[in-house]
């Protein structure tokens, strides 16, 4: 694009035609919005596979074509889906891509062209997974942890098949993408602030989805080299991770390997996959809950330092995952320090938001909605998450349903009420149109109702015992009557809460076309997205100048002002 | 917090964008052999563990890639003096001597197959071949690089090619070898 000698900022790609504009666009917003429909998509199968799953548990035996097989592909479909492809996907390629250029003051990141790649590349990783349930043994069916031996041995559903090749495979090319992506949002952060923008002036989910990059930046390589090995013990039957197996009193080629190493390299990556998912999550909360407060996020830098310390903390408690595979006990004493100390900035910013809430003018939006519903869920997801921190108390509890329903309540429910939250917030930006708030309100009560009904009963169930992975919880004893009557009840608030979810799909399809006319900041919110000229932001994002920056993003209420927002880019003597 | 700061230029330690996502790449790059690296020195202590002999063809590979930096060297010196020529023979010996290292590679790989030993026979000869593999694969990654900017230094392309390009290209090269000099050090001491 030529630029005239006004035009501030990097060079920009001009879109060359329709397809250049909508599907191979270099355009950040476009690129966000991609990854936002490809991961709602899938999110989409997965949850339609837990709906399955629930089927199975609450009335065994109703669906034929429901076996022990599929219903492990399933669950490990779900796990995989939910984790990467849904939440990693949405939070830093969706969120990420569409904010970060535009809370900065940017017109774009630093790279488009290997952005646009980045999309595409998640694009074949979904694509690959996908394929697996079109080939002839089906997905792998080894649980989301793909632990071997039994991930890859004949027995496990689509261990013989290229389940769980394609499985790997689509991991692979997931983190290819996912490092192109977080290249070029570190780079963005750190080098296309625009004028005024100190590191300490960022929003705080600019902060979120930099450290969450970060930490994917350096977790990713441990899934990569773990898949890797794992496709050479399967297709070339080394043995990196494979122990002597007796098959039927023969013994098989492999031998001398060890599962623990995998385990390691699986969980280096697994818990800091956690707050990859829960730092945007935390991001988009303070975002939400001070604008819609209409208060100054409470002790900004400590919300900082406390993200900071989190990321740290992150990757020193990865084996309270593996306290019953057998590890030195002396090391489950380290990792469940490490694990309660990580409670701790995490606490900081929880007691944070509640004291932004105290004293404010809370306007029950929708989106203030999903925040409150957040603070209460990860409160009670993280409380339980202390019980299985520690070792003496996560050993009788660890493989039952009590695991099921903390990890749920933390990193499932929580971050998708967060996810939730920030698409009602910036459904406006994105389309110029507001999502009805009738139904906004009713999908947010079934949807947030419905996953307490949900999950509670599952921890009561898992202090029963009752272990989680099971295809069926009948000729077992020690299971009560009364876990059937609750799997059933569980199943039919499943299935009404998957109902609800297309409330959100309807109001957002009708919205676009039928929904109120936004206007440019329709939250009355201080951070940059809202300030731009056009709404919806035009390709570019800005005018010929870039917009400066004056002060922090949470300048609500401040004395003097006739408004209740001073935004980012008003100077002190343009307020009035 | 209502500071006006204008005209700052907010860049990281005043790095270009190309030098910060090139560093960045770098790190995760490490932190991928550190793994790798991790989890074979791990292996080892098992009891199937036989280490095998280290093709003498790895020392003139090892050469070859001293060669290719060296020539980045070259190429940035004429690059700095507006030197085309010695541009263009320094972006020639990286190209030459790191296909040859790439080669030199496979063909170390073909010689201890001939020997016996397989990838599979043993898990000391599956990590020799997965961390040159991976390592050749990241010097593939160079030579495609390395293919973009000697495209247009020979082409006379309207796209010039200025010394920071060919100095972050050198950087990459410098790093390779610096990755390659720890690994072969790791896989001739165990």
């Amino acid at each position: 694009m030529e630029q005239s000698s006004a035009y501030e900022g990097q060079p920009l790609h001009e879109p060359k035609g329709w397809w250049g504009r909508y599907v191979f666009s270099q355009d950040h917003k476009v690129i966000g919005l991609q990854y936002t429909c490809i991961a709602l998509a899938i999110g989409l199968t997965g949850m339609f596979l837990s709906l399955l799953m629930r089927m199975q548990l609450g009335f065994p035996g109703l669906f034929e074509s429901i076996d022990a097989g599929s219903y492990y592909q399933d669950v490990t479909m779900h796990g995989m889906i939910m984790v990467i492809y849904l939440l990693t996907a949405l939070f830093l390629g969706g969120f990420g891509n569409y904010l970060i250029p535009l809370m900065l003051g940017s017109r774009d990141m630093a790279f488009p062209f290997v952005n646009m790649l980045s999309f595409w590349f998640y694009l074949l990783s979904v694509l690959i997974l996908v394929s697996s349930f079109f080939v002839e043994s089906g997905p792998t069916g080894a649980g989301w942890t793909l632990y071997p031996p039994q991930s890859i041995l004949e027995g496990t559903p689509g261990a013989d098949g290229a389940g769980i090749i394609l499985m790997l495979a689509s991991l692979a090319v997931f983190i290819i993408a996912f490092t192109m992506g977080g290249l070029n949002y570190i780079t963005t952060v750190l080098q296309s602030r625009t004028r005024g923008m100190t590191l300490m002036r960022m929003p705080l989910i600019i902060w979120c989805i930099f450290l969450a990059t970060f930490l994917g930046l350096l977790a990713f390589p441990a899934l990569l080299v773990g898949a890797i090995m794992l496709i050479f013990d399967r297709v070339l039957e080394t043995s990196f991770f494979m122990p002597e197996i007796f098959k039927g009193g023969e013994v098989l080629d492999y031998g001398g390997g060890s599962p623990v190493l995998f385990q390691h390299l699986f969980w280096f990556f697994g818990h800091p996959e956690v707050y990859i998912i829960a730092l945007p999550a935390f991001g988009i909360i303070s975002e939400l809950i001070s604008c819609h407060a209409r208060k100054n996020i409470f002790g900004y830098n400590m919300m900082v330092w406390a993200l900071i310390a989190i990321a740290g903390i992150a990757f020193i408690v990865w084996a309270h995952h593996m306290y019953v595979a057998g590890m030195n006990p002396y090391l489950g004493f380290f990792f469940a320090t490490t694990t309660l100390i990580i409670a701790i900035p995490t606490a900081i910013k929880v007691y944070n938001w509640v004291i932004t809430l105290w004293n404010a003018n809370i306007r029950m939006t929708v989106p203030m909605l999903y925040c409150l519903a957040f603070l209460i869920t990860f409160l009670i997801g993280g409380l339980t998450g202390l019980f299985l921190g520690n070792v003496a108390v996560d050993v009788p509890l660890s493989d039952t349903y009590f695991v099921v329903g903390h990890f749920h309540m933390v990193m499932a429910v929580s971050p998708v009420l967060a996810l939730y939250g920030g698409l009602y917030h910036w459904y406006p930006s994105v389309t110029g149109r507001m999502l009805d708030d009738r139904l906004g309100k009713i999908h947010f009560w079934i949807t947030f109702i419905g996953t307490y009904l949900i999950y509670f009963p599952m921890h009561y169930i898992g202090f029963l015992g009752v272990p989680r992975r099971y295809y069926s919880n009948e000729q077992y004893d020690f299971i009560p009557q009364s876990v059937n009557d609750l799997n059933q009840f569980i199943t039919i608030c499943a299935l009404i809460v998957g109902a609800a979810q297309f409330i959100l799909l309807y109001n957002f399809i009708v919205s676009i076309f039928k929904g109120k006319k936004a206007g440019s900041n329709p939250w009355g919110a201080c951070t940059l997205e809202w300030q731009a000229l056009e709404s919806p932001p035009g390709h570019g994002n800005w005018d010929e100048q870039l917009p400066v920056v004056h002060r922090w993003p949470y300048d609500y209420g401040l004395p003097g002002a006739t408004a209740d927002f001073v935004p980012q880019n008003v100077a002190d003597e343009d307020i009035t | 917090m209502t500071e006006v700061i204008n005209n700052q230029k907010n860049k990281f330690m005043g790095l270009t964008h190309a030098e910060v996502f090139m560093y960045l790449l770098m790190t995760v790059i490490s932190i991928t052999f550190l793994f790798i690296t991790n989890a074979y020195l791990f292996r080892m202590n098992f009891a199937d563990w036989q280490s095998l002999p280290m093709p003498s063809l790895v020392w003139f590979n090892s050469g070859a890639l001293v060669l290719a930096s060296v020539g980045m060297v070259w190429a940035k010196q004429g690059a700095k003096a507006d030197d085309n020529s010695n541009l263009k023979i320094g972006l020639m010996a990286t190209g030459v001597f790191g296909v040859l290292f790439a080669l030199g590679q496979i063909k170390a790989w073909q010689e201890l197959n001939t020997f016996g030993y397989f990838l599979a026979s043993n898990p000391a000869n599956t990590f020799f071949y997965l961390i040159t593999a991976l390592h050749v694969m990241h010097v593939l990654g160079g030579i495609i690089a390395w293919m973009r900017v000697s495209f247009r230094v020979f082409s006379r392309s309207k796209k010039t090619v200025t010394e920071h390009t060919i100095g972050l290209l050198g950087i990459y090269w410098h790093y390779m070898l610096l990755v390659w000099a720890l690994l072969f050090s790791i896989l001739l001491t165990t």
